[in-house]
């Protein structure tokens, strides 16, 4: 492993270099809330480097929500900052959807190429986030291409894949040191937001332990907690594994690559009127096993990646973790 | 080369639109680009600026120049298509999923039940069937519509029967004066067939009611569960397993079928809808 220790000032060199060359996005605060935005040389010391979740999840980016898929699109380069482990752990299950098969989406794969991502390390958790409750940590390891922690005065960066070793060895970094680990302090903060999230969410089932109990037939539990779902499909839509969509049809035999959601009445409803998702509480079920047993199956990959943000979007209240924990409790 | 883009269409001449009831018509289209596909694999048909729906072609996968699609009045997407006439275009993606498997046919009695606008892929898998019937031992077609009039490929029914080793039933479930066949659900029609079902496989395509009846009686016939072929009806946008409106438990039916045998999907959720 190697550690590239940059002093701050060193750093925001760094990113006015990047900025040459790059669009560069990373989180701002708008109203109290984090959220990805682009960042110039006038807004780059207003970025927020750690905290948690950003609104937006990573997958706009690649999959943004309505994308004309028949026109040519102006290639940029872009460098994204600031992304928490379960934006790049998300990345696992859409690569294998969007590359994997006998058709490649090259409109995906053109984003993640042209993309270099710098995760981040968690310094604050919200009630929502569960991470730790599907084998993930709250700091960059793998998925993304530099993991970045940042402590007194100091970013340290370290490539996390080939991608990332490329890119910085194409800037002049200079870097006070270059280290074989990260520093032992950055270990014990990331450790500590860690055994906060253990302590917080010790009573949600792990993924295993989910996917046992919402595939029991409990019709009860479901339509209990499809009573306040108003269909709005937020849940699906802030979701980073989320990747269903459907393509419109434009003038010219344009297409548009539209997000959908499973949660949206009409889905899965064929020509002649039978719809499988008709109810309400069967296609609230359906997010659970398609989360939980369908995709993890189909794509080996993890389809929650513990985010929280369907709980912090449901206007319903529908808390993804208490209908877990209720369906866990019942056996 | 393939096209890279694999949500463009191929722009396709409609050069003839065959009246075949009152709610089906066939859209011989002529693609820009020659397609061919194996008979059960669908395509995406694009109205432009309308939508898109998916078909299985009616026609014989050995015939690539052009291509058959029968599509019933459903919804907004085939309500335009009924409006569109000869010289316009429309848009084909595809050949997309997994067809019939042919190879397991050989040396059997291919038994086929079939119900309303069910007959199109059907007619595709036929057209293959003869010309590969050298290796089959007979081919017997279950046919069933609401009423006579309902009855699709009329010319292509007197053909079949004039076909050696093919057999074709009928039922309607309203008959009218001119009817001279079985009246009743198309799966009484089993009752009439005399198949040796231990070497035999079954091929089922319908809407999902004359599915599910058709799947039990065949089971209750002795079929045995990966012996029937099952051709799934769900809403694919995209056709290659990324959109998503496909899912059936743990399958996109779009990549993983649209044919499955009954083995294969019996404990999917909602397979029946």
């Amino acid at each position: 492993m190697k550690v590239f220790c940059l002093p701050w000032n060193t750093w925001l060199e760094f990113l006015r270099d990047i900025l040459k060359e790059y669009q560069l996005i990373a989180p701002l605060v708008r109203d109290g809330y984090a959220d990805f935005g682009e960042i110039t040389a006038a807004n780059c010391d207003r970025i927020k480097y750690a905290g948690n979740t950003t609104t937006t999840p990573l997958k706009a980016f690649f999959f943004p929500i309505k994308e004309n898929v028949i026109r040519n699109r102006e290639k940029s380069k872009r460098v994204l900052l600031g992304v928490p482990n379960c934006d790049l752990a998300a990345l696992e299950l859409l690569d294998s959807i969007y590359l994997g098969g006998d058709f490649e989406d090259h409109f995906y794969k053109e984003s993640r190429e042209n993309t270099v991502i710098f995760g981040k390390d968690c310094d604050d958790i919200k009630d929502s986030c569960h991470c730790v409750s599907y084998g993930l940590n709250p700091y960059s390891e793998k998925n993304g291409d530099i993991s970045m922690s940042y402590m007194e005065g100091c970013v340290y960066l370290s490539p996390m894949s080939a991608k990332g070793e490329t890119f910085l060895a194409k800037f002049d970094l200079s870097p006070s040191e270059i280290l074989e680990a990260l520093p032992e302090q950055v270990v014990l903060n990331r450790d500590s937001i860690a055994t906060q999230l253990n302590a917080q969410t010790k009573d949600v089932p792990d993924e295993k332990a989910s996917r046992i109990c919402i595939e029991k037939e409990n019709h009860e539990l479901w339509r209990k907690h499809a009573s306040t779902c108003v269909s709005c499909g937020a849940c699906s839509f802030i979701c980073p594994t989320c990747h269903c969509f459907l393509l419109l049809d434009r003038k010219g035999f344009e297409k548009v690559k539209n997000w959908d959601a499973c949660q949206l009445p009409g889905f899965s409803r064929v020509a002649a009127g039978e719809d499988p998702l008709a109810k309400l509480s069967e296609r609230l079920k359906f997010r659970y096993l398609c989360k939980f047993s369908y995709k993890p199956d189909m794509f080996h990959a993890l389809a929650c990646t513990g985010c929280g943000r369907c709980i912090d979007a449901c206007i319903g209240k529908i808390n993804k973790n208490e209908v877990i924990t209720q369906a866990f409790q019942q056996g | 080369m393939r096209e890279l883009n694999i949500y463009r269409p191929i722009k396709a001449e409609l050069i003839k639109v065959i009246d075949e009831s009152p709610l089906i018509k066939t859209f011989v289209l002529v693609p820009e680009q020659e397609i061919s596909f194996k008979t059960g694999q669908f395509i995406e048909v694009t109205v432009e600026n309308v939508g898109e729906a998916p078909f299985t072609p009616s026609s014989s996968p050995l015939e690539t120049k052009q291509l058959e699609v029968t599509v019933m009045k459903a919804g907004y997407v085939t309500e335009e298509m009924h409006k569109m006439v000869p010289g316009q275009y429309m848009g084909i993606r595809g050949p997309y999923g997994r067809g019939y498997p042919l190879e397991e046919f050989y040396g059997k009695e291919v038994l086929i039940l079939g119900g309303g606008c069910g007959f199109a892929p059907i007619r595709s898998l036929l057209y293959n069937l003869k010309a590969i019937s050298d290796r089959l031992r007979k081919v017997t077609l279950c046919y069933g519509s609401k009423t006579p009039e309902d009855c699709i490929y009329k010319p292509y029914i007197s053909e079949l029967r004039a076909t050696p080793k093919f057999e074709v039933l009928r039922s309607v479930d309203k008959a009218d004066a001119s009817w001279q066949e079985k009246v009743g659900v198309v799966t009484l029609l089993l009752d009439d067939v005399k198949v040796d079902v231990g070497n035999s496989v079954a091929v089922v395509c319908g809407p999902p009611i004359m599915m599910k009846y058709g799947t039990f009686k065949l089971l209750d016939m002795g079929y045995p569960e990966d012996k029937i072929y099952l051709s799934m009806e769900k809403n694919m946008s995209c056709g290659f397993g990324k959109c998503g409106h496909c899912a059936m438990g743990h399958y996109f039916v779009c990549k993983d079928g649209p044919v499955f045998s009954y083995n294969e999907v019996k404990n999917s959720p909602n397979i029946w809808m």
